[in-house]
């Protein structure tokens, strides 16, 4: 695949693509657009943000409830 | 790709040799073969032996617990028993079957001429057989085999006799066959794909490998530093898990576990990629919702990093922790739903016909779920205070690996069976030892939740009386089950023999790309990549 053609994802895209697979569920239409535009660094690094996002908010309400 | 055009375009002239040209013949073939579909079938020959070996230290186990008081074994013997069935089975059963898998069906799938790394291919599994010589032969140095159970616990595993550095060092080995099969299978997959082939094309199998092979390279050496300090404080003075010398056992669980738990999900994704080749090839249907299968896998393999301490609720943690790893995994049910729900929603208005590959999908798919279930139960944190270390627990792994990974490798094996050998399997094999299985199967496991709800400890030799009905059940499925197991390698036998010819296409509904190729398929396959529309 070259780079040249390919439309560039905006970071909202890629969270929003990250978001999904951590829910397991996307739209046909969704993921043929994520497919052509997203590289594999961004995807990595939303990922990576993504679960760390996804544990912070963990903590913050196991806090909540034993606070 | 463009790697895979040149090589082709060099080797154009060896074209239309013998299939075996250039190959040493007898023994020698496959101690030297670099060829992906040889390593395959040596990995796989390499899992039935020691899914027998395992099988035979089960019969042991459940032979001991047939009745209540000591039979058989002394207890230390009895110990090494679980311990090494536990061992064996993970490690030298299920995932060298999957790894066999990947070397036969990867290449063929996405069209490429072989495993990126040959000769490393070749180490990889080569490696596997003296790994195998070392933990077994620990039976018979003073002291007996590991014994501490297949999580080997300090201090269990920094007290025990040599037997325990036999299964570190054979641990270790085992370690590093997984890593540079795992490095193959990525480079593989993102290197040699047929031109047209993008990722989101890859038949699901293919997907399922690259994220497990991610796993294994994230998490293999975890092991293998816990077992190094193992073996350093064993040896070397060292004091990492010695709460005399300033060390912490506790340290252990941890860092076994953050190993352990993404193991789990390295011996279901797999399973979870041959399910769903099976099902849309015998619903007739393209598999419902491929991309949110892809991303649920994704989904899994991240959530299973987080997840670990559910297998550590009773060694003590904050409240805060346990509500933090209850949550976590309880999350995990959801991508995983979203799975069964995909292969239920392909087997919808399909034009279904029952062979015996999809029967044990459908068997998958029916046992799994309920231990996935059961999964959820020990996930709360009360009620795993409660049913920690009995055979509910026991009851629940046996679902999710025997029935999820088992079940899914031997569909895989009668689905491409064909493909392998040129020849279809007999039907009437195939069927009864589904039928066998999964009655004896649930006639083995289902009464342990029972046991374990009630309160029967597991790795014990001896049991209460309450518990002996329920025990002598679970011991004469056990026999039924490893019995039944009798009838897969006549199955294989009789089909790598002989009997009926196998179109290039034996099942209707399959699409993927070995199924454009003879069968049996050719000892080298795809040297001129196909092209994906």
């Amino acid at each position: 695949m070259s780079d040249a053609q390919k439309p560039k994802a905006t970071p909202l895209q890629v969270a929003k693509a990250v978001f999904w697979s951590f829910f397991g569920v996307r739209k046909r239409a969704e993921y043929e657009k994520d497919a052509v535009s997203l590289t594999l660094l961004q995807v990595v690094v939303a990922g990576i943000i993504g679960a760390i996002v996804f544990v912070l908010s963990l903590v913050a309400l196991v806090r909540y409830i034993t606070s | 790709m463009e790697a895979a055009t040149h090589a082709e375009a060099a080797h154009g002239h060896a074209h239309g040799h013998d299939d075996h040209a250039h190959h040493p013949s007898g023994l020698m073939r496959w101690v030297t073969t670099t060829n992906h579909k040889d390593i395959g079938t040596l990995y796989l020959l390499f899992s039935l032996t020691m899914f027998f070996i395992g099988g035979l230290l089960a019969f042991g186990i459940r032979a001991e617990l047939f009745q209540p008081g000591l039979q058989y074994w002394e207890p230390e013997f009895f110990n090494q028993l679980t311990t090494m069935h536990g061992l064996i089975m993970v490690f030298g059963a299920i995932m060298p079957a999957f790894v066999g898998f990947a070397n036969w069906q990867i290449p063929m799938m996405i069209g490429a001429p072989d495993m990126a790394f040959a000769r490393m291919n070749n180490w990889s599994f080569w490696l596997l057989p003296p790994a195998a010589i070392l933990l077994v032969s620990s039976f018979f140095v003073p002291g007996g085999a590991p014994a501490g159970g297949w999580t080997i616990y300090a201090p269990l595993s920094t007290q025990m006799g040599p037997g325990m550095d036999l299964g570190i060092f054979a641990l270790h080995i085992m370690g590093a066959s997984s890593i540079m099969g795992s490095i193959n299978i990525v480079t593989t997959i993102l290197n040699m794909r047929a031109p047209g082939m993008t990722l989101m094309k890859m038949p699901l199998f293919v997907w399922t490998w690259l994220i497990t092979a991610y796993l294994l390279i994230a998490v293999m050496p975890v092991l293998a530093g816990a077992i190094t300090m193992i073996l350093t404080d064993r040896h070397f003075g060292t004091n990492f898990f010695n709460a005399a010398g300033g060390g912490d056992p506790v340290m252990f669980q941890h860092i076994f576990w953050f190993f352990g738990h993404p193991e789990v999900y390295i011996m279901i994704l797999p399973a979870f990629g041959i399910v769903s080749q099976v099902i849309p090839a015998f619903a007739r249907k393209p598999l419902f919702g491929y991309a949110s299968m892809v991303y649920a896998t994704s989904s899994i393999a991240i959530l299973s990093f987080i997840v670990w301490a559910h297998h550590m609720f009773t060694t003590g943690m904050p409240a805060a922790g346990q509500l933090f790893f209850m949550f976590a995994t309880m999350l995990i049910a959801v991508p995983t739903g979203v799975k069964v729900f995909n292969w239920i929603a392909t087997m919808w208005k399909g034009s279904m016909t029952f062979e015996t590959p999809m029967l044990f999908a459908c068997g998958f798919l029916f046992v799994f779920s309920m231990g996935g279930f059961t999964g959820l139960v020990c996930a709360i944190t009360p009620i795993d205070i409660q049913i920690q270390d009995t055979y509910y627990v026991v009851a629940h792994f046996h679902y999710v690996l025997v029935a999820g990974s088992l079940f899914a490798i031997f569909s895989g094996t009668y689905f491409w069976l064909p493909k392998w050998t040129g020849h279809m399997y007999s039907e009437t094999l195939g069927k009864a030892h589904f039928w066998l299985s999964l009655v004896f199967f649930n006639v083995t496991f289902f009464p342990m939740h029972f046991l374990g709800l009630a309160g029967m400890p597991r790795r014990i030799p001896d049991y209460a009386l309450q518990f002996a009905d329920f025990n002598m059940i679970a011991s004469i499925g056990a026999l039924g089950f490893g019995l039944s197991q009798l009838l897969f390698v006549a199955a294989i036998i009789k089909c790598a023999r002989g009997g009926e010819k196998a179109p290039a296409k034996p099942w209707e509904g399959a699409d993927t790309l070995e199924w454009t190729l003879p069968s049996p398929a050719p000892y080298h396959s795809f040297e001129t990549p196909p092209v994906i529309k």
